[in-house]
């Protein structure tokens, strides 16, 4: 057995799964606090991928200047898109609010060819160091500093959620709408304020992504990867969702290892994710680290 | 959660009244004379045709994508599933038929339905375990199995030819293969038909309303005595059975089968017809799969008027709209989702209602 | 009742007036680009170079005085919808298709034989080159006789062909030892694997080791792993066989990794945009060229800036090499066009024949920028010969548009290498 391409693939998988890991958090946040499957989250990390190189390259901003006004800027679009095309459509029934998170991803892809090309476009190199030896691998800066960057986000989600006001808030909403309506929080602010969470660590995957790879209409393709990593992780937990993203990236490396070495399928990569996802579906659906929806009559 | 299915002011008096097709007279005449028109869509007076090949082409693709978008109305709408893998199921029917007709010589008349028949079995095979899970678990397990099909059809060379796709043979009745378009439109004609009616009736028996039932309220129904995984199970097969004749009649069509064709973004389509047509309602799919066909040729349209107008046949003037072309799509599923949510069907349903209450609108 | 009047009444205006154009008295050709699909990355550089080539024709005399009346549909590569177009440029008497992409080539290869229309396709797979079914393979079925299909560039094959013959010389100058190793990446589907038993055969022909290929998806990605599995597949020679936006992530991929192997791309794998994209990672890649880059000093050039300049009347774009191998493929039907008129033949029969016809044919005017090809009735390889270029980097591309890096020199394409390509029998459609 190669064990040097063993370790290699099995650490490569683990970095490339923890950006599916932020991808997924971000999906797992709105569909907590909003109970909506957002299938346009691929699109917000392209969103976020162009609209930081667009500041960088075009107005010439230095990178650590151009992320966080990118930030500002996602932000708002999230609470744009949430207050002008989800709100009319609470209540409605679930297939309908998914349709219409389709619909935005068939319009978010179309106007981002248009604006920005069909060309990918490169970074300019942010990082003095562009790539890092971890363990006989190397590993690009950008997702050492996404690992950085989601920890912290991860600590700050766990303070939010368990110590602030707001954060408390979307629990409840979260657990129950109509009780926490009820108790006065606003579900509509909190509603918008996941979305645009979200479409802020999603412009931080995307800005990884595109440093990495270059800025293109395939960044959005990690968008699909968020629905075995969300259900592997379950549903209803952020860490589930995180650590399902990682399980995915790791999965995919071994996929990779046995397919070169052994049984030259060629494609075990991107089939083996949604292979383990029906396995996972069919044995324990609720995830490995989600919760039962119990059925009260 | 239950979408209404009459506005207010329709009453039926009778159960028999409850259970008729066609609620009154008047829809009807008006069924009868579009089947007779659509009859007669192919025919040419004195030597030229009524209409171009462009457009019954167009009107077959609606024919046999409305008889899948049916099949997926028949689990979303009536029986409150979801699917994300409806392609690959016509993908399967569509290479099944190539493969009997093809490689084994079966009649292009009788591979459709048994293509039909193949894919219902697989469809109650991926019914199996999507029975027991709902909403979105449902969605992503469906969303699997189309990549997990996709994967399949791309690598069964024995099947389905591999990457190069398969070829399917034209319809041969009577020993004279038939003229391609104007011929094969009377049979996408004859099965629409036989598959509508089929549907409209399913709805009408008891296995029907059940299915209905499961969708509404699934605790009262199971209290009832309906068993909630046979018709789940059976929802799944049914549509499947719809998806693969679908697949059939497209293999025989274009006369070749790409696996390329059946993606997730054709699933996505198929949705989109079914909630824009009305989730639900029978009519609703045709409207719904006429709408989506219809809406890129009129924004082609738009696009050659604009071109027409004097504006330079350039092509960054062309770019730049086909662009917009695609994000008007997009922008059509979400508008009509904010202000139409209940589809096409449902405002017909409305616009009748007006008139049969004018001046008393609701 | 508001939102119903005005829904009805939009309703009504636009099915009125989605009523079909009327045909008119000119050449009705069909053109099928691909702006927002899946191919769009090449196929916004190839779309305005048939558009421009169609127009400048027009405005230089047309075919013999009559005018291309050419239909431009993004058809989104959806095969489907080329279908329903084709029917329709069909019923509006259209005598040839300016087509695209392997899915609607392939498709429509059954049509257009039975309706006698030349179809001039982007898609340069092998399998189309056996107009009358006298090939091995069309013998064992493997492939449909394409009697209308038509490109004026060196097939897929070929062009691997080129690429591995080049590799063996490679590899005895550069003092290999033993056997040198070989290997095919590409997507599972007919575009990246219309070469790949071509090159894997002739490979083993010439001695190399073949090692298993791995697939990389057309739609792009994170690469590493597969770049870590070639890593350890100790390949010396790597074709590249998807599209320019899946080999950009892939050799940026393997950059970072550190994969040392002499990359060869496809013909449509390379351009001047993914060179600015890859950076330093694409340098010593050798691609298929298939023809002259822009700007070079030839005669040709004079009559392509002519071309560019119907969509830029300032004349300072740089075209990408897609964009002028697009445009030959326009001129090519042009020529055969004007040849079938003065025979009084002009319909998709006589174009065939007149471009059956051709030996060694260049356009008017192009001279160094159009392949010199040869079509006859039982053989469509249009050329014999395969020109390769290198591409270089010396330094950062990151900023400046692709036309500007070429200009200063940052990014190079050099022309290395015109590798003769027997026609041979046995490689006819294959």
């Amino acid at each position: 057995m190669n064990s040097t391409l063993f370790l290699q693939l099995v650490i490569n998988g683990l970095i490339v799964g923890a950006l599916y890991g932020v991808v997924a958090m971000c999906f797992v946040l709105i569909y907590k606090a909003s109970q909506v499957v957002n299938f346009a989250q691929g699109e917000l990390v392209l969103i976020g991928a162009w609209a930081c190189w667009w500041l960088v390259t075009s107005l010439g901003l230095p990178f650590w200047l151009s992320f966080p006004v990118c930030l500002i800027f996602m932000f708002l679009l999230g609470v744009l898109v949430q207050v002008v095309v989800l709100r009319p459509l609470i209540g409605e029934p679930a297939v309908s609010i998914v349709m219409v998170t389709i619909g935005l991803s068939i319009f978010f892809q179309a106007l981002l060819k248009w604006l920005f090309g069909v060309f990918t476009q490169p970074y300019p190199p942010v990082f003095a160091t562009s790539s890092v030896k971890i363990l006989g691998l190397n590993v690009e800066s950008a997702y050492l500093m996404s690992l950085v960057i989601s920890l912290a986000i991860m600590l700050g989600f766990a303070w939010f959620f368990k110590y602030s006001r707001m954060g408390m808030a979307m629990r409840a909403t979260a657990f129950d709408q109509q009780v926490a309506q009820s108790l006065g929080v606003s579900v509509k602010q909190v509603f918008a304020l996941a979305w645009a969470i979200s479409a802020v660590v999603s412009a931080l995957a995307g800005v990884v992504v595109g440093l990495v790879s270059g800025v293109s209409a395939s960044v959005a393709t990690v968008g699909v990867k968020v629905f075995p990593a969300v259900i592997v992780g379950g549903l209803e937990s952020i860490i589930g969702a995180v650590l399902g993203g990682l399980i995915i990236g790791l999965l995919e490396g071994l996929a990779q290892f046995f397919d070169a070495e052994y049984l030259h399928f060629g494609n075990l990569i991107t089939i083996a994710p949604f292979y383990a996802m029906l396995l996972i579906l069919l044995i324990k659906p609720y995830g490995l680290f989600g919760t039962r929806n119990i059925e009260r009559v | 959660m239950a979408v209404s299915m009459r506005p207010a002011g329709d009453f039926r008096l009778s159960y028999a009244a409850d259970r008729t097709i066609f609620p009154s007279r008047g829809s009807l005449v008006v069924c009868v004379i579009g089947l007779a028109i659509l009859c007669i869509l192919p025919l040419s007076i004195a030597g030229k045709p009524l209409v171009s090949s462009y457009w019954l082409a167009l009107v077959i693709q609606i024919g046999y994508y409305g008889i899948a978008a049916l099949g997926l109305n028949i689990l979303v709408g009536f029986t409150g599933q979801i699917s994300l893998g409806h392609s690959a199921f016509l993908g399967f029917g569509a290479f099944m038929s190539a493969f009997l007709s093809g490689r084994h010589g079966v009649p292009v008349l009788l591979s459709i339905p048994l293509a039909g028949l193949a894919t219902a079995m697989l469809g109650l095979i991926v019914g199996l375990p999507a029975a027991r899970l709902k909403g979105l678990y449902l969605a992503i397990a469906t969303l699997a199995s189309q990549f997990v099909l996709q994967d399949f059809f791309s690598r069964a060379e024995w099947f389905t030819g591999g990457a190069s796709g398969a070829n399917a043979p034209p319809v041969v009745l009577f020993g004279t293969s038939l003229p391609a378009d104007r011929g094969y439109y009377y049979v996408v004609l004859a099965f629409a038909v036989l598959m509508y009616v089929f549907a409209a009736n399913l709805m009408r028996t008891r296995d029907g309303r059940a299915m209905v039932a499961v969708r509404d309220h699934y605790l009262s129904a199971e209290i009832m005595g309906i068993n909630l995984t046979y018709y789940r199970i059976l929802a799944f097969g049914i549509s499947s059975f719809y998806a693969g004749v679908a697949g059939g009649l497209m293999a025989h069509y274009t006369s070749f089968v790409s696996a390329e064709a059946f993606d997730l973004l054709l699933s996505i389509n198929f949705l989109a017809m079914v909630i824009i047509g009305g989730l639900g309602s029978v009519m609703g799919s045709l409207l719904g799969t006429a709408f989506i066909l219809v809406l890129p040729e009129f924004l082609q349209f738009l696009v050659r008027l604009t071109q027409s107008l004097g504006v330079t046949q350039s092509s960054g003037f062309t770019e730049g709209l086909a662009y917009m072309k695609e994000m008007a799509i997009g922008l059509a599923i979400v508008l009509f989702l904010i202000f139409e949510p209940e589809g096409l069907a449902a405002r017909w349903r409305k616009i009748k209602a007006y008139w049969k209450l004018y001046p008393f609108s609701y | 009742m508001k939102r119903t009047r005005l829904l009805m009444i939009s309703a009504a205006v636009g099915l009125a007036l989605a009523a079909p154009a009327q045909a008119q008295q000119k050449i009705r050709v069909g053109n099928l680009v691909d702006y927002t699909g899946a191919t769009s990355s090449v196929g916004k550089i190839t779309g305005p170079g048939k558009v421009d080539a169609f127009a400048w024709v027009n405005a230089n005399g047309g075919i013999n005085g009559k005018v291309l009346d050419f239909e431009t549909v993004d058809y989104g590569y959806q095969t489907q919808r080329s279908i329903q177009f084709y029917k329709k440029w069909k019923d509006e008497g259209a005598i040839a298709i300016q087509g695209y992409g392997t899915n609607d080539t392939e498709a429509m290869v059954g049509f257009i034989a039975e309706d006698k229309i030349p179809y001039f396709s982007l898609s340069l797979s092998g399998h189309l080159t056996d107009p009358s079914g006298a090939s091995a393979k069309a013998k064992e079925g493997k492939i449909k006789p394409a009697p209308y299909n038509f490109f004026g560039a060196p097939s897929y094959s070929d062009g691997v062909r080129a690429l591995i013959l080049w590799a063996a010389e490679d590899w005895k100058k550069k003092g290999g030892q033993g056997k040198p190793k070989y290997i095919h990446l590409g997507d599972n589907h007919p575009y990246p694997l219309a070469p790949k038993e071509a090159g894997e055969t002739l490979a083993r022909e010439l001695g190399f080791e073949v090692v298993p290929s791995i697939q990389y998806a057309l739609a792009g990605g994170d690469f590493k792993a597969q770049c870590l599995a070639l890593q350890a597949s100790g390949a010396n020679y790597a074709f590249l066989a998807n599209t320019t936006g899946a080999n950009v992530a892939l050799l940026r991929s393997c950059a970072t990794v550190g994969v040392n192997v002499q990359y060869l791309s496809n013909i449509w794998g390379m351009d001047e945009p993914g060179m600015k994209a890859t950076g330093k990672a694409v340098d010593g890649l050798v691609l298929v060229a298939g023809q002259a880059q822009w700007g070079s000093e030839v005669a040709g050039m004079t009559t392509f800036r002519a071309i560019s300049k119907m969509s830029d009347p300032a004349g300072n774009a740089y075209r990408a090499l897609p964009y002028v191998r697009a445009a030959c493929q326009v001129l090519y039907m042009a020529e055969a066009m004007r040849t079938a008129d003065k025979a009084g033949k002009l319909n998709g029969e006589g174009i065939k024949a007149a471009l059956e016809n051709m030996r060694d044919f260049v356009p008017f005017g192009t001279t160094g920028m159009c392949p010199a090809v040869t079509w006859t009735d039982k053989d469509h390889r249009s050329v014999g010969s395969v020109s390769l270029m290198r591409a270089r980097i010396a330094g950062d591309t990151d900023q400046g548009e692709f036309g500007d890096l070429m200009a200063k020199g940052t990014m190079k394409l050099e022309t290395f290498a015109d590798v003769k390509i027997e026609r041979k029998p046995e490689w006819l459609g294959f």
